[in-house]
């Protein structure tokens, strides 16, 4: 102690000849001293660890005394405070940071460091978990968003560049709003304007455009990681395009932002929430799952939840909340409660954590298309009209009930069919796990008899479940029996047939006795039945009733045909044995309503189905027994089966289509809680079968307090999503009006706008990224008046032309003292081509499209059994709709946009890369779309241009980049283009192959050669810097 | 990234394209071909390295890494376990198993029966390595050129988060792969090639595919342009890579040429640099259009190099043509090519099926490893051979002597590396009688890549890419550790 002492006492001398003055410039916590500590210390004195009992985040950990009894900082006096003396220190074992963090303060750091505590160490909380501060703007000026900018680069001595000609506007504005460069005729309208508000009619005019939605929302889609496959392993189809679409139409309708949050978080929990809100809900599911096989289900319960915790912080407030997942937050004030706190709203999900490779994986819905309505009423109607038919056709047949004769019927011995080709009108089929049931008919498997068998392939422990059949009473010597397939090669460990009665007691199983552990063994809830049965051809397997404990009088309503791994079909299930015709429900209407007394008849007509359920015994009126008499003979009665055969095909076959035609009817994945939730814990170091302490859902303390809507309930996402859209919240509207500043001018206002946390970079403006984010909410989250405030603002209306002075002193343009300029992202590059040369389908909406790829761009990685592993190319207006529409598969994103930096929707992405590299300069010279486009343009120049080479050029550019060539840009293009004609007349083989690339065909009447060259000349202009930027 | 960096970075690829880009014109192509690896390095590098690297001396300056995808079986192949021939069908003892989380696509069997390798394992090098040399006959011949790590171990236990650990780092997807740190880092002596060039050739039918993502060669949070580039065996070699038809190479030139001057002329009005770099960027991709036709180009191969790797050698999206095409591009100066082959995934029928694997893998990897070795190359390039995880000592369905399978096994794995620095013919890390535990120097995944980084000159604790506000490290939060003992 007594040597650091010395040490410092030598030095501090000679630092603080300049340093402990406390000079007049106020030394800012946040700006100045918080990124030094948080680069160099908080990982060790930070919320995380403590080392030495030290924590420089706050103010109310650093002014007290560590644990060596030492106040790091003593307010106004640095030569007492800790700190100081640590980081002056030379002396091994005692300088901070220490050598082996390999993290050393540079003179001027230490210096401020000093300098801060001179002036008394003040302490601000981080900028963004402080209140937004709405001030007036410093200067009167008719954007208050130029007031803010003037001010700030009159400091820096600079200024406004000229403000852009119209056509730079114009296409700035245009590929902002829609994503698309002006039309031909959008740019002579605008250039003929001559009124003082033509520019905001120009604005107004691209806010009303559907396009404004389809350009917004994938900046969305972004943030959400929207895909159209799972991501993980098999990476199938996922079927939530309707969750897209919804976003688009959102934008469109101007939502207010609020509400569109709102609904995303808990939409299902608003009272009578409508279609719209569930498929907002598609939020929470966008995340990457698995199916794969082996995969423990807790592990994803708890990886999904964590996913989607995770980009809930990142999408709406922010913040990064990965760390907080292990261990507390080093840097920001998460702490790992509060994390779990907020994980807790979302670990209830509903949906399976494995996702069974499906296409729709539960909770989802169907989406409300007005041609599938349509239809349905139409086959409604058709079903109801055959159905009283039907009945009136029956009530003519003669027909003597058994139950009512005389004399007793003869016993005899009949099948009774459960399973053939389909399960029992009525129950309720389910499989269980989570892959749905699979008729197989004899093209894709195996068939006994009819024309369909049940087929199951798995890994492990798998069922078809039948519940809630129509009661079957055992009989004296009934046996129960069923057809088994079991693939060569592919052989279950054991096979199982199981029986409902007053519960599932009843067990017969083949093979491994012991794998399936259902049921107390060597009793009738398990009997073993032998080895399996031989594979490769159809087996009979049959179990007297008693054998299994089904003594005769016993109501059976339900049975399993269940497998240990392997490929398994199975067909024909029922039961044999003894039937009286006068208690045999399909030969007594008596006994058939007795058994149906109290059940409900969906296919009955509703006053039809109450008598029914009603029973025999209550209705007496002669009319109405008359009228279900009917209704049994027309369906259920074996008796007039024949009669009834024709009509009863032409039922059934007008149910199938209306099955197909719902079951086909896309649907959409969307968010629900499970009935009870599960219970929350803080996952100690992040492992998922680690639980530590219990927690409750909450948002994380460093904020306002969550409102619970009902204080004596557990908390809920629409308290969250509430919470989330308050007033008091600091980060929401900062966060989204950063990124909609990002949009527009090419970078945030706060630089890394997918962090707003303490290692994020500061505001480059705080003044007016808090105007605007208080203007924003108070305008009711008015997402286009926003927009338009942005367009209308000085600030973007500059030329973007940069000096090498300007260049050095604000390389990335952030003080604006020249216009925005940004390379398109992958899309609007794709979009602009198809725009240009007349090719693209403005159709919005559906499922996405394959246009051109490569060959092996998915083949090469998919995995064998997936259903996205081969490409298969859409032919006609698919291939040229806006590439919104374009099927995401996330493990092979589409290689032209990929190529573009479009991101693999694995994890959120706020900013996209804006690389520029040469597989990029392949692409637009030698891709089909854009090499199919260029000739489609040349096709235009060449009609629509006139018979001038010079007026084709002029139009060329007019329809690319709204403006005419310079002269000498047109000699330019000009002497290329000569060369290209000289050289394709000479070789009209080659150009005939020229004008053949691309599905669609050429205009009658064209010259192929003057195509060729023609081609190559829209070719070039297409593939300009001007072209692909947004100047 | 770095702004200044960035700027310093145009600096320059102006002095480089600046002045010459349009001249380059129609002599690009000439230059191009006479330009050899010595030209290029006393000319400009396009792939820069991020300043301050490499931190030391590397030993190796390029990675060539065989991932075969879906978990080969270290027990079959290189950790010879004879005691469990005493084991057959007996039940793996509890004290072994441990109560360690199983796949469920076993936890429910009702037991874990012992299924010894079948295969016959002998002795082989100087060295004396145990090997399967029944189906590894090639590189039983390199046994004494290889460094084998018996004790790799991974904390995922499925194919998805495992891969994406072993190439990232991290089973979270989202983080940079291997390749991108490398490419990134250290950028590339080759002008006119990506620095980071991936293979994904085709794989036995039959066997059990599993599947490969983009993100075990993409670049995360890393700028794209250090995303791995597919040599792809079908289509164009490069994606974009051909004129379309009826476009010779003197259309394109006279295409780039009035392209380049409209360009240049907007660079003079508007001054933003990247308007430089996109007019260096098409001369790139025009040079690309002859180099990569050259590079695959195999007819300058003797017949001797060509018969060493295999009867496949020139048939496009084989492994064997990918093994001869890794060493082209290293010797062209690409600094990491790697080769992802499919369908090592053998839950049943293991020895037939694995058989096949290395019947379509192993001679081209032996014969890489030797060629690299005849011309000097593999002192300087970095050969790591490996999966993901490992494969149960128990069978997963039936078991025979002859036939059985296995299920995923994350406790132990085995991977070799060869040259670049590391010390040949030596074993690392043990494991027990039944290759279910590590006895003794476990390697985590992240080790590992501490370990390659280190041959590449790279210190894996200082190299740090700030994102979300955090240093971001292929080697992650939790500390790893160069296994120094691997290093000659």
């Amino acid at each position: 102690m007594k040597r650091l002492l010395l040490s410092v006492l030598i030095l501090i001398p000679v630092f603080w000849v300049h340093a402990v003055e406390p000079s007049n410039v106020p030394v800012s916590f946040n700006k100045d001293i918080r990124p030094i500590l948080s680069e160099n210390c908080f990982s060790c004195h930070g919320q995380g660890k403590t080392k030495g009992e030290l924590r420089l985040d706050a103010s109310e950990h650093f002014l007290k005394a560590g644990a060596s009894g030492e106040k790091a900082v003593v307010p106004n006096q640095p030569s007492a405070s800790e700190l100081v003396k640590r980081i002056l220190s030379t002396e091994k074992g005692k300088v901070m940071p220490p050598p082996s963090t390999k993290k050393t303060l540079t003179a001027a750091q230490k210096e401020i460091l000093g300098k801060w505590i001179a002036q008394g160490a003040p302490y601000e909380k981080h900028w963004s978990f402080e209140p937004i501060k709405a001030q007036a703007p410093p200067e009167k000026k008719p954007n208050p968003i130029d007031a803010y900018l003037i001010s700030r680069l009159k400091k820096e001595g600079l200024n406004y560049a000229p403000k852009a000609d119209p056509s730079t506007l114009l296409r700035r504005v245009s590929l902002t709003l829609t994503g698309l460069t002006p039309s031909v005729q959008e740019m002579e309208t605008f250039l003929a304007d001559k009124s003082p508000d033509a520019y905001e009619k120009m604005i107004d005019r691209y806010l009303a455009s559907p396009k404004y939605g389809e350009e917004m929302a994938r900046h969305w889609l972004d943030i959400v990681r929207y895909a159209d496959t799972h991501g993980l392993h098999l990476d199938n189809e996922r079927q939530m395009w309707a969750y897209r679409d919804w976003v688009i139409s959102a934008f469109n309708k101007n939502q207010p932002f609020d509400r569109f949050m709102v609904e995303q978080v808990a939409g299902d929990l608003l009272p009578n929430a409508t279609l719209d809100q569930l498929i907002a809900t598609g939020f929470n599911r966008c995340n990457v799952s698995t199916g794969e096989g082996g995969s423990i289900s807790e592990e994803w319960v708890f990886r999904n939840a964590v996913d989607r915790t995770s980009n809930f912080m990142e999408a709406f407030l922010g913040l990064t909340g990965g760390c907080a997942v292990c261990h507390d937050h080093k840097f920001d004030p998460i702490t790992a409660k509060d994390y779990y706190s907020l994980y807790a709203f979302f670990h209830s999900a509903a949906d399976s954590p494995l996702d069974g490779n499906q296409l729709l994986l539960a909770p989802s819905v169907k989406l409300d298309l007005p041609e599938t309505k349509k239809k349905i009423a139409e086959l409604e109607v058709e079903v109801s009209t055959l159905r009283r038919k039907m009945e009136e056709e029956a009530a003519k047949l003669a027909y003597e009930d058994p139950a009512l004769k005389p004399a007793k019927s003869e016993i005899k011995v009949a099948e009774d069919i459960w399973f053939e080709d389909e399960f029992p009108k009525g129950s309720k089929v389910f499989a269980s796990p989570g892959v749905p049931l699979e008729l197989v008919d004899a093209k894709k498997g195996k068939v006994f008899s009819g024309t369909k068998a049940i087929r199951r392939s798995d890994a492990g422990l798998a069922q078809d479940v039948c519940e809630n059949m129509s009661p079957i009473t055992i009989q004296e010597g009934s046996v129960l029996f069923a057809h088994v397939f079991l693939q060569d090669g592919r052989l279950p460990k054991s096979i199982m047939l199981q029986y409902h009665s007053t519960g599932w007691l009843h067990r017969a199983v083949w093979g491994d006795y012991n794998i399936i552990p259902w049921g107390a063994a060597n009793t009738t809830e398990r009997v073993n039945m032998g080895p399996l049965p031989s594979a490769g051809k159809w087996i009979r397997l049959e179990v007297p009733a008693e054998k299994i404990g089904l003594k005769p009088g016993t109501i059976v309503n339900g049975f399993a045909v269940t497998q240990f791994g392997g490929i398994v079909f199975w067909d024909k299930i029922g039961m044999t044995g003894k039937k009286d015709p006068a208690t045999d429900p399909a030969q007594s209407f008596a006994a058939w309503w007795q058994q149906q007394t109290g059940r409900d008849q969906p296919e009955a007509a509703s006053d039809v189905a109450i008598l029914i359920k009603q029973g025999p015994a209550k209705t007496t009126d002669k009319d109405q027994v008359n009228k279900v008499k009917a209704f049994y003979l027309a369906n259920y009665c074996s008796a007039t089966k024949v009669q009834m055969k024709p009509l009863l095909t032409k039922l059934d076959e007008l149910s199938k289509k209306k099955t197909a035609l719902e079951q086909s009817a896309p649907g959409t994945a969307i968010f629900r809680e499970l009935p009870k939730p599960r219970d929350s814990f803080v996952m100690v170091r992040g492992m998922y079968n680690k639980p530590g302490e219990k927690v409750e859902p909450n948002t994380p303390a460093i904020f306002p307090p969550l409102k619970k809507a009902d204080p004596k309930k557990r908390a809920d996402r629409l308290d969250l999503a509430n919470w989330l859209v308050s007033p008091e919240q600091p980060l929401t509207s900062r966060v989204m009006v950063n990124r909609f500043w990002q949009q527009v001018f090419g970078t945030g206002i706060v630089k890394s706008s997918g962090d707003l946390g303490t290692q994020g970079e500061l505001p480059f403006h705080p003044e007016l990224l808090d105007w605007l984010a208080s203007d924003f909410r108070s305008s009711g989250w008015d997402v286009k008046k926003l927009i338009k405030l942005l367009l209308t603002s000085e600030a973007f209306q500059q030329v973007s032309t940069v000096s090498p002075e300007l260049l050095r002193k604000d390389p990335e343009n952030r003080l604006l003292a020249r216009g925005p300029r940004i390379r398109l992202d992958a899309e609007q590059i794709r979009d602009n081509i198809l725009f240009t040369s007349g090719l693209i389908s403005f159709d919005m909406g559906g499922r996405g499209t394959m246009p051109y790829q490569p060959p092996n761009i998915w083949e090469p990685v998919g995995f064998t059994g997936s259903n996205t592993r081969n490409y298969k190319q859409d032919t006609g207006t698919n291939l040229y709709r806006r590439s919104i529409y374009v099927f995401i598969k996330r493990t092979a994103p589409a290689p032209f946009m990929a190529n573009f930096d479009l991101p693999n929707r694995e994890a959120l992405c706020a900013k996209r890369e804006r690389s520029n590299t040469p597989l990029q300069a392949l692409q637009l010279m030698n891709d089909v779309q854009h090499f199919e486009a260029a000739r489609k343009l040349g096709e235009r120049l060449i009609t629509e241009g006139g018979n001038d080479a010079g007026k084709r050029i002029e139009l060329a550019y007019k329809i690319i980049l709204s403006r005419f060539p310079a002269p000498e840009e047109k000699a330019i293009v000009m002497e290329g283009l000569e060369k290209h004609i000289a050289r394709y007349k000479a070789d009209p083989k080659a150009s005939a192959l020229v004008v053949k690339v691309g599905e669609s065909k050429i205009k009658e009447g064209i010259n192929e050669s003057e195509l060729a060259a023609y081609t190559l000349l829209a070719n070039t202009i297409l593939n300009l810097d001007e072209t692909v930027n947004r100047n | 990234m770095n702004p200044f960096l960035e700027n310093q970075m145009l600096q320059t690829r102006r002095q480089f394209f600046g002045n010459q880009g349009l001249r380059l014109g129609s002599l690009a192509l000439g230059m191009m071909m006479a330009e050899n690896k010595k030209s290029q390095a006393q000319q400009v590098q396009v792939h820069k390295p991020v300043a301050g690297l490499p931190h030391h001396k590397p030993t190796a300056k390029s990675v060539i890494y065989f991932h075969m995808n879906g978990a080969p079986s270290q027990i079959d192949l290189w950790d010879y376990k004879p005691l469990l021939n005493d084991f057959f069908n007996k039940d793996l003892p509890p004290s072994v198993q441990g109560g360690q989380r199983l796949s469920t696509m076993t936890s429910g069997q009702a037991r874990f029966p012992v299924a010894p390798s079948k295969f016959n394992f002998t002795q082989e090098g100087k060295c004396g390595r145990w090997i399967n040399s029944e189906l590894l006959p090639f590189t039983s011949k390199i046994v004494d050129d290889i460094a084998v790590i018996k004790s790799v171990f991974t904390n995922a236990i499925n194919h998805d988060p495992a891969c994406t650990f072993v190439m990232t780092g991290s089973e979270v997807p989202g983080k940079p792969s291997i390749g991108s740190w490398l490419a990134y880092g250290l950028g590339s002596e080759n002008n006119n090639l990506p620095s980071f060039v991936v293979f994904t050739p085709r794989f036995p039918e039959g066997s059990n595919g599993q599947a490969l993502f983009t993100r075990m060669w993409s670049s995360g949070f890393l700028p794209t342009r250090f995303n791995g580039v597919a040599l792809r065996g079908t289509g164009d070699p490069v994606l974009y890579l051909r004129n379309p038809e009826g476009v010779s190479s003197d259309d394109r030139r006279t295409m780039l040429d009035t392209l380049q001057k409209l360009n240049q002329r907007e660079l003079q009005q508007l001054g933003d640099p990247e308007i430089q770099t996109r007019i260096s960027q098409y001369e790139m991709a025009f040079r690309m259009q002859s180099s990569v036709p050259e590079l695959t180009d195999l007819s300058s191969e003797s017949k001797r190099t060509l018969e060493m790797y295999g009867p496949n050698v020139t048939t496009p999206g084989t492994f064997t043509h990918s093994a001869i095409m890794a060493r082209r591009l290293v010797e062209r100066g690409v600094r990491v090519v790697q080769l992802f082959h499919r369908g090592w995934d053998q839950h049943s029928s293991l020895p037939s099926q694995l058989g096949n694997q290395c019947k379509d893998t192993e001679r081209a990897t032996a014969a890489l490893v030797m060629d690299l070795k005849q011309r000097g190359l593999l002192d300087e390039t970095l050969v790591v051979w490996g999966g993901e995880f490992g494969r149960t000592v128990y069978s997963q369905g039936t078991l025979t002597k002859e036939n059985y399978g296995r299920d995923h096994h994350p406790r132990n794995f085995c991977m070799w590396m060869a040259g670049g620095g590391t010390k040949p013919g030596i074993s690392y890390g043990e494991t027990d009688d039944f290759s279910y535990n590590i006895t003794k120097n476990p390697v985590h995944i992240n080790d590992l890549n501490a370990t390659i980084l280190h041959c590449m000159g790279i210190d894996h604790e200082q190299f740090a890419y700030k994102f979300q506000g955090l240093d971001q490290k292929l080697t992650g939060v939790e500390p790893q550790h160069v296994i120094k003992d691997l290093l000659a």
